[in-house]
């Protein structure tokens, strides 16, 4: 480990994802904990949480048998459904909720939980279907002699439900800190208030954080509670690919119901990003208007003029944001999995997403906003963003690629250091490569989470400028065929990256490890 | 003359427990000395700890009269102990090519570049790799891939190699084949070789003498040729 670049990339982490994060809980008082226990307080967490369990179960109940599916067995179209299951988690779940809203009269928590659902259900999806691929064949094979397809499936279910888990915690975090759905599915019906825009209420009306603070850290020390296990959950599948003598298992024969398999997950892909795109086309066509191909081009095409600098901001601070993460992922990631106290620092780590995202937010801004010239001119401008993207989504390819470090065989970097490799050479050299799928994951993965971002960023002006934010602006004021159009600009510009890695790249994205 | 290896009550700890020692072991200039004993006796450790990459918990080990460690302090490091590993199981380098994992140690070692290309067909001369120069390790067989770990540990003109397992997972053919060539290199590069392995029978016809280890000590040696 190269000590100079790690202590730097640690100096940085500390400052961007720790410090706004002991800036909010500096600012606590005692006072501020006693509303804690108040009816009001407890009936808001009671909602908070309900929605991230629905919301993970849902995720649950599409994403695994979705994940084993395209995985593991002889379904037809298996290889191309396995990729396009990870498109509902690309959308910004705002769009899920403005689509299913307008063609469906569910409301309240029942549409908050389903559109959180089905926009988390790959993340389910995608460590069930790594675990599934992790059993090896010979175990397998053993089992389907004395038993058949039940026996495997009965052998494999204790090996697989903890990356099933490990993706509902995940769920789970996502549902809890989403501002956007609940604050927009109360504007259409019924109030289903959660923490985050009750944060969000409260910060517009008095600006006061201490009390905000206090009562979010139940949920926060929650969200540790079900972020840790999986944190331990994910190593043990990561270290499950160390055995160098692993045989791929072959694919599962269906027989009879490999059609209604295909036609399962077809269901699932249609109602969790089908469905709300279809939807978004109409709209920019025309919609009730009636629809036409000239008027969805002309639609695109105005939007687009309008938009441009929006888009523009988005597309390279979400970008700016993601290819700075990736060599702090690899210093930290690196670190994390190769020295001694590493593990223990990895609650740390998740901090910046253990905290309710709004609150990372006005983290930001308690932190930046300052009368130093420096500070004020970062905290205007397109850097400010930069650091809030970096800040709330670092830990993601830094989890990513320790995982991935944690099953490079150590030995290729002694055999490295052996021949007179310094360290920061090892990185570059050894380490890098043999984790490049990780890392250009991790990418991948800030930049669409960047993309979509609002619940940080929802309360920092320099967060104004974004797309996202002009796309939610934009749709509490006016539903047109301009927001449509405007939305599915995002989408491709959020999809855009992932598919020309599916296109041009030789590997699979790794985007869990 | 000074010896090649001197280990002087040397310890190795990990978590709590004692993996190693106290040993003591001498190791003359050419010898090729061979350790055998169960998984988990040491072995490995042993090269590790002689080559720099485990920290010792106490002892010394000198290396050719040099002290290279004293105690847990690692008073020279792993790259500049004139050593060379073979690793088990090869660990190579799996995005590098034949040509660019040795012009990659070649470079470490502080050669021209100019003389990367010779030495490179030098190396791969010597363990019988020629032409395979723009392979992947992926692509090699398992004969193959030994024999450029082979040569990537030899490409810093190490004085002294250590062999863990070198010849695990090759059928019997190949693994008189890649016995004859360490022979052959140990002959003309005039090296002294630490080979560990789990099988007795292992290059029995190779070593000047056998030591055999368990639970982290020598329990037997045995002197084999005049």
């Amino acid at each position: 480990m190269s000590r100079p670049l790690v202590i730097a990339a640690a100096a940085i982490f500390a400052l961007v994802c720790l410090a706004p994060v002991a800036v909010m809980a500096a600012r606590v008082g005692v006072g501020d904990f006693e509303g804690l226990l108040a009816g009001r307080t407890l009936d808001l967490l009671g909602r908070t949480v309900r929605l991230g369990l629905g919301a993970a179960a849902v995720a649950v109940v599409l994403g695994f048998p979705y994940g084993f599916l395209v995985a593991r067995t002889d379904m037809p179209l298996a290889g191309v459904l396995r990729p396009l299951g990870l498109v509902p988690f690309l959308l910004p779940p705002l769009f899920l909720a403005i689509t299913w809203t307008a063609v469906s009269d569910v409301r309240g928590a029942t549409a908050s939980v389903w559109v959180l659902g089905a926009n988390t259900f790959p993340l389910v999806a995608l460590f069930t279907a790594r675990a599934f691929e992790r059993i090896d064949a010979r175990r397998e094979e053993a089992a389907l002699l004395v038993g058949g397809l039940g026996a495997a499936l009965r052998m494999e279910l204790p090996l697989v439900l903890p990356g099933a888990a490990c993706g509902a915690c995940l769920a789970f975090v996502f549902a809890v800190n989403d501002f956007a759905v609940p604050d927009y599915v109360s504007s259409v019906g019924p109030k289903f208030n959660v923490y985050a825009d009750e944060v969000f209420a409260s910060w517009q009306g008095d600006g006061e954080a201490g009390r905000a603070v206090a009562t979010a850290l139940p949920l926060v020390l929650l969200t540790l509670a079900l972020l840790l296990p999986a944190l331990a959950l994910r190593r043990r599948g990561a270290l499950a690919t160390v055995d160098g003598d692993f045989r791929t298992p072959a694919p599962l024969a269906l027989g009879r119901l490999r059609w209604p398999a295909l036609v399962f997950c077809g269901l699932v892909l249609v109602l969790c990003a089908g469905l709300p795109l279809t939807r978004l086309a109409w709209e920019a066509g025309g919609g009730t208007r009636g629809w036409s191909v000239d008027g969805f081009r002309s639609a695109l095409s105005r939007t687009l003029d309008l938009e441009r600098t929006f888009l523009a901001n988005s597309l390279v601070t979400s970008a700016v944001a993601a290819s700075l993460c990736a060599p702090l992922a690899l210093v930290l990631g690196h670190a994390l999995e190769r020295s001694r106290r590493g593990r223990r620092l990895e609650v740390l780590a998740v901090l910046p997403i253990a905290v309710p995202a709004i609150l990372f937010g006005i983290g930001n801004i308690a932190l930046w906003n300052r009368d130093v010239a420096f500070m004020a001119a970062i905290y205007d401008g397109r850097a400010m963003i930069v650091l809030l993207f970096i800040g709330r989504f670092l830990v993601f390819p830094l989890l990513i690629t320790s995982g991935a470090v944690a099953s490079l065989d150590p030995r290729l970097e002694e055999a490295a250091e052996l021949a007179g490799a310094r360290p920061a050479t090892r990185l570059a050299r050894i380490v890098a490569p043999g984790v490049r799928p990780s890392l250009v994951g991790g990418w991948t993965l800030v930049f669409v989470l960047a993309m979509r971002e609002l619940d940080a960023a929802i309360l920092v002006p320099a967060a104004n400028g974004t797309v996202i934010f002009k796309a939610f602006n934009r749709i509490h004021f006016a539903r047109d065929d301009a927001v449509a159009a405007l939305c599915l600009l995002i989408v491709f510009f959020i999809v855009l990256p992932g598919l020309l890695w599916s296109l041009f790249g030789r590997r699979r994205l790794e985007v869990i490890a | 003359m000074t010896r090649a290896i001197e280990l002087e009550s040397l310890t190795v700890r990990a978590g709590g427990r004692e993996l190693l020692g106290p040993l003591d072991l001498a190791v003359e200039r050419g010898e090729h000395v061979l350790v055998v004993g169960p998984s988990g006796s040491g072995k490995t450790t042993l090269l590790r700890a002689i080559c720099g990459l485990a920290r010792p918990h106490s002892g010394r080990v000198l290396l050719f009269g040099e002290r290279v460690s004293d105690g847990p302090r690692l008073l020279v490091p792993p790259a500049g102990r004139g050593v060379g590993m073979l690793f088990q199981g090869g660990a190579l380098w799996p995005h590098m090519s034949v040509r660019r994992t040795l012009e990659f140690v070649l470079a470490r070692a502080g050669t021209p570049r100019a003389e990367h290309r010779r030495r490179t067909g030098e190396l791969l001369e010597l363990v019988h790799l020629e032409g395979f120069e723009d392979r992947l390790p992926s692509t090699l067989s398992g004969g193959e891939a030994q024999r450029l770990a082979l040569a990537r540990a030899l490409a810093p003109h190490p004085r002294l190699l250590l062999l863990d397992e070198p010849l695990g997972p090759l059928d019997s053919e190949l693994r008189a084949s890649l016995l004859a060539r360490l022979a052959e290199v140990q002959r003309s590069l005039e090296l002294t070789v630490l080979h560990v392995t789990h099988d007795p029978g292992e290059a029995n016809s190779l070593a000047d003498r056998t030591l055999v280890m368990a639970e982290g000590a020598f329990v037997a040696g045995e002197e084999r040729k005049a």
